[in-house]
């Protein structure tokens, strides 16, 4: 049972996993009350020419991904306010063309070797730069989510009586995507890309069965994904299976354990967002 | 080329269509996973030895059926279960190829595909899509409309509301998975979703919208492959840089149109984007100009190559330094390079197996010669998986398997080219001579090393030859597998932990064109240091102490003995 | 004379999946020309009472008897204005009910979709998109949709939500004739007045609380039943009117 937490490996891959689980946990839920799904899946793809670019400028990579990821998400959030197109085509058409540039891009003879292979990060082996930044995130999450919890549930609950109230829906999704964003980049060193998202959406799907609150939602994601994490490392450890897949599996086993629990009615109408069709 | 313009203009009316449909029934997300959700299938396809395109296909059933049975009534969260579904298949995936398989079917072969790959089944799969597209959509369409106009109360039935929905997916499914090696997941959205996306913004009913859509999805496509091709840049990448720009400059066009005095800048703007798109990267295949024309597919192959040919050959050399060769598309000048070449020189053992289809592709009537076919020296490949073969690919890291190599190349340029045979002959010889020296020179070097102390730990699996040539004990990997592409354990790496412990291995070798946090991970528990790179798939770039072959197998000597000897001892060579 | 009627529910109890039911005890009968008005506040269960006459949920208990094709007239603010069609295409929308599976509507449905927006008086709009019609508008197309389907009764949904009065009106006379043509009209409404014009009213609040011409239905203990909340005496002799506890629009 505590044979794991005795090497320091795992010791570092659970303290790296708790934290992104807490930071990817809770603003998950707002993830999948907005229907950014597709956006949390597909950012960190926009990452790649970012990276390229700083790699051929010599600059830290961090300070190249981070433009172009909240270039995207803001990208994402003017193209979805477009008459016909909606968020999801918003999201296909801007991650397409950055990724496209990417690849376009790492044909320079002056891009260095591997860059795609940060979008492919492995829980087994945080770097203390990775624990930092996901400290920092959970700390940036921690402090933006309260600040914007009114703006975002008015938003999300009724977008044109929010713009009634004063408050600009275009802000709340800016604001969301941007910190979506920000998470990503974060997130996809440490976890890669499949442990992304099933981070930000498979405990906030599972959180929205177990109760019909944003606050509670809010604590019963964060603490899923932590059991989730937790569950995970540890049938890799046991099973020997592989670390990040370990993990996502058991995401996906606490939702469909979750799914008979499921509280709401047919519809589910409570907590639901207008959706991304703005007229 | 022919056949992937072919392939774009059938593919035209699929995309085109069921785009429509896709952007009108917020089904984005689920023809971009759906793509991705085969790898499970493709990995079962590799391990028990049937079809791969049958095994994406099921896969994508399976995800298609998931989807259907958890959203029902949970239209909201539809995006969240596509997600879920997603990951469950991905990680069913990756643990089934780590695992249960113990090799990999890769990920990333799902997300790239390319249209200079294209052969008759993948143009015969399109052309199934495109009638099956037709022939649904002829039939279904009203009731498509009808249904998403008014999904509760309007006049389609609640059973024909699930077996339209389950026409519609499968289509999805269907066309995107006959696609897949052909544009890559990733891609898939700039055929099947953005021409679509872009041809709403200036129409107003379903009809021209669809005309519209098949026009632009051909369009696009032929101007990304003839822009690829100008510019040789790889065409699905083009294609989604051509798709974007041509939706940017849509949407900024109707907001010009919409209000007049802003836009005059903002057409400019986007032409100007567009014409550095355009101009983006530029780079040109190999001149002969009367010299022998010669392919080569790896960076230590087109080194030899270059070596032995000397002035009289111009060598195309299709990889790139520090690119793995695991995961690689081509691009228009290979196969320009192909179609002109006399003699294609290969790796074998599946490490470079696009080749051939390169060289079918380009009409060539080269030679193609499978340097790996008539080595020495071998060692077990992996038992199964996408990269299973007899032989472990990585023969070059045994000097005598590199100079067979090298004499067989001098033997085919002779061949080709009697009239600088002696030329040939006389680099070989030359270059045989530094070969051995330099091998001399590594095995004196490990001699200085205690036997007990040569025990080696590296990314994955790519040094069995080098350690049997020169008595160095392979102790383990931190990817268990020939391929990059598996995913360690917990178990593995503590197993590996207690296994460096044990033996007391005192460095851990990362390979210098893959990403070492594991690899560091290990080092920093055990104390093993994870300082020494070396130089294992590709070659480095031309200003690193691993340009050549010879530099590469002088560097990688240097950086064992050195982590073998807690750094005590060298093994300065100059080849 | 007193004929079949088209619908027949009695003891009827409504709810979603697991939950507790949303409505119980209905029970009213519709007959050809009749116009019913389902009278209540919002979550009282009017649009669940709808769906479960459209067939889209089972009865709890009680019987619901539905002999005739219904045609649903359903709010367009919930239908979407960027959709790319036609009034003229919506309304041929309607045949799709009619055909199996693998035909598609022919020229007959688009001449009948013709004549059913003439009868709604849309002929010259057949070719305008249906987002950029006004909503009073929209709502005639959608009724002549369930023309095309050849809906013997037509279940409306808060059809005046959101008209001005001259939209207003021209659609109750459009109801009206439909009615005397022999179709019956179910329509969700929370506009008392409005109820008091029409044939029968059945009022709704959690179960069902009266039903019977408004003459009858509409009492003071009633009302009182069905909004609970503040009944004031309109100046002037118009009547009582309610001052619903919360009153609001999506």
């Amino acid at each position: 049972m505590f044979e794991p937490l005795t090497e320091p490996f795992m010791q570092r891959a659970i303290v790296e996993m708790t934290l992104l689980a807490l930071a990817g946990g809770a603003l998950g839920c707002w993830v999948v009350l907005y229907e950014l799904s597709y956006a949390a899946e597909s950012l960190a793809h926009s990452l790649f020419p970012g990276l390229v670019i700083a790699a051929i400028a010599g600059i830290p990579l961090l300070l190249g991904a981070t433009p172009a990821v909240v270039l995207a998400a803001l990208a994402i959030a003017v193209a979805s306010r477009l008459p016909g197109v909606g968020r999801d085509v918003g999201v296909a058409v801007v991650v397409t063309t950055m990724f496209g540039l990417g690849v376009l891009l790492a044909l320079s003879p002056d891009s260095p070797p591997g860059v795609e292979a940060l979008l492919f990060g492995d829980i087994l082996g945080p770097s203390d730069g990775d624990i930092a930044a996901a400290a920092a995130l959970v700390l940036l999450v921690a402090v933006a989510l309260p600040l914007l919890h009114g703006r975002l549930l008015a938003t999300g609950f009724d977008r044109d009586a929010a713009r009634a109230l004063g408050l600009s829906p275009a802000f709340a999704d800016a604001a969301l995507l941007v910190l979506l964003a920000a998470a990503t980049v974060v997130a996809v060193q440490g976890l890669g890309n499949l442990l992304v998202v099933a981070v930000f959406v498979g405990p906030a799907a599972t959180a929205r069965n177990l109760t019909d609150r944003i606050g509670p939602m809010i604590a019963v994601a964060a603490a899923v994904a932590v059991l989730a994490g937790l569950a995970g490392l540890y049938l890799s450890y046991y099973a020997g299976t592989a670390g990040g897949a370990s993990v996502a599996l058991a995401i996906v086993a606490l939702y469909l354990l979750s799914l008979p629990l499921g509280l709401r009615g047919t519809d589910g109408g409570r907590l639901s967002p207008a959706g991304g069709y703005d007229h | 080329m022919q056949r992937g313009l072919v392939e774009v203009l059938i593919l035209a009316v699929p995309a085109g269509l069921l785009g429509t449909w896709i952007v009108l029934r917020g089904l984005a997300f689920f023809s971009h996973s759906v793509g991705t959700a085969a790898f499970p299938g493709l990995v079962l396809a590799d391990g028990l030895g049937f079809a791969a395109p049958l095994g994406a296909l099921a896969a994508a059933l399976v995800f298609t059926a998931g989807n259907a049975a958890l959203g029902r009534g949970r239209e909201r969260e539809r995006d969240s279960v596509v997600a879920l579904v997603l990951v469950g298949c991905l990680a069913a995936g990756v643990i089934l190829a780590s695992d249960v398989f113990g090799s990999g079917a890769n990920v990333e072969t799902l997300l790239f595909g390319s249209l200079l790959l294209v052969d008759d089944a993948d143009i015969r799969l399109a052309a199934i899509a495109a009638v099956a597209t037709l022939l649904v959509s002829a039939l279904a369409g009203q009731r498509w409309l009808a249904q998403g106009f008014d999904p509760e109360g309007g006049p389609v039935s609640r059973r024909q509301t699930l077996a339209l929905d389950a026409a519609l997916l499968g289509l999805i499914a269907l066309a995107t998975t006959a696609t897949l090696s052909v544009v890559g997941t990733l891609l898939v959205a700039s055929l099947f979703v953005v021409p679509a996306a872009t041809a709403r913004l200036f129409t107003e009913r379903m009809l021209s919208w669809q005309l519209a859509s098949v026009v632009l999805v051909a369009l696009e496509g032929t101007a990304g492959l003839w822009l690829s091709v100008k510019t040789d840049a790889p065409p699905g990448a083009t294609i989604a840089c051509v798709a974007g720009a041509v939706f940017t400059l849509v949407a900024l066009l109707r907001a010009v149109l919409a209000r007049a005095p802003r836009g005059s800048a903002a057409v400019l703007a986007a032409t100007l984007g567009l014409a550095l798109l355009v101009s983006g990267c530029g780079n040109s295949g190999a001149d002969a100009d009367g010299r022998l024309a010669v392919v080569a597919t790896t960076t230590q192959i087109g080194d030899w190559v270059s070596e032995v040919g000397g002035d009289a050959v111009a060598v195309d050399q299709v990889l790139q330094p520090n690119t793995d060769p695991h995961d690689y598309e081509p691009r228009p000048s290979d196969v320009a390079a192909a179609a002109d070449a006399k003699l294609v020189f290969a790796n074998g053992d599946n490490l470079d197996r696009w080749i051939d289809q390169i060289v079918s592709d380009s009409g060539s009537d080269a030679e193609l010669i499978d340097l790996g076919a008539d080595v020495p020296e071998r060692l077990p490949g992996e038992s199964s998986g996408e990269e299973a073969s007899r032989y472990d690919p990585h023969w070059w890291h045994d000097p005598r398997n590199a100079a067979a190599a090298v004499r067989e190349i001098a033997r085919r340029l002779s061949a080709a080219d009697p009239s600088h045979r002696r030329l040939f002959q006389s680099n070989a010889r030359e270059y045989l001579r530094r070969l051995g020296r330099l091998e001399a020179g590594i095995a004196s070097c490990f001699d200085q090393v205690p036997v007990a102390q040569r025990k080696l730990v590296t990314d994955h699996d790519a040094f069995g030859y080098f350690a049997r040539r020169f008595g160095i004990d392979v102790v383990g990997a931190v990817i268990p597998s020939q391929t990059t592409q598996a995913q360690p354990s917990a178990k593995d790496v503590s197993e590996l932990i207690d296994l460096i412990e044990r033996e007391g291995v005192k460095a851990v070798f990362p390979e210098s064109s893959l990403s070492a946090k594991v690899a560091d991970a290990i080092a920093r528990q055990t104390g093993a240091s994870a300082d020494y790179v070396l130089y294992g798939d590709t070659l480095g770039p031309a200003d690193s102490d691993g340009a050549t072959y010879l530099q590469m197998e002088a560097a990688n000597a240097e950086a064992m003995v050195r982590g073998f000897s807690d750094g005590r001892l060298g093994c300065r060579l100059s080849p | 004379m007193q004929t079949e009627p088209l619908i027949a529910a009695s003891g009827l109890a409504l709810g979603y999946g697991a939950g507790p039911p949303v409505v119980t005890d209905v029970g009213f009968e519709l007959h050809p020309g009749e116009r019913l008005a389902l009278l209540g506040p919002n979550g009282g269960g009017k649009t669940t009472i709808l769906r479960a006459l459209l067939g889209q949920l089972p009865a709890r208990a009680g019987s619901l008897h539905v002999g005739v094709s219904c045609g649903s007239v359903p709010q367009t603010e919930r239908s979407r204005l960027d959709y790319p069609v036609s009034a003229l295409e919506v309304a041929a929308m309607g045949a799709l009910s009619r055909l199996p599976w693998w035909k598609r509507p022919g020229r007959e449905a688009r001449e009948q979709a013709r004549r059913a927006l003439a009868r709604v008086g849309l002929e010259e709009f057949g070719e305008t998109t249906f987002g950029q019609l006004s909503g009073g508008q929209r709502q005639r197309v959608l009724i002549a949709r369930a023309l095309v389907q050849d809906a013997l009764v037509l279940l409306m949904d808060e059809p005046f939500t959101g008209l001005d009065r001259p939209a207003a009106e021209r659609l109750e006379v459009l109801i009206a004739d439909l009615a005397a043509e022999g179709h019956g009209i179910v329509m969700a409404t929370h506009d008392l007045e409005q109820a008091r014009r029409w044939d029968s009213v059945l009022c709704v609040n959690r179960r069902q609380i009266a039903v019977g011409p408004p003459a009858q239905a509409l009492d003071l203990p009633v009302l009182e039943a069905t909004y609970g909340g503040a009944i004031v005496e309109l100046p002037g002799g118009g009547g009582r009117a309610v001052l619903p506890a919360q009153h609001h629009h999506h």
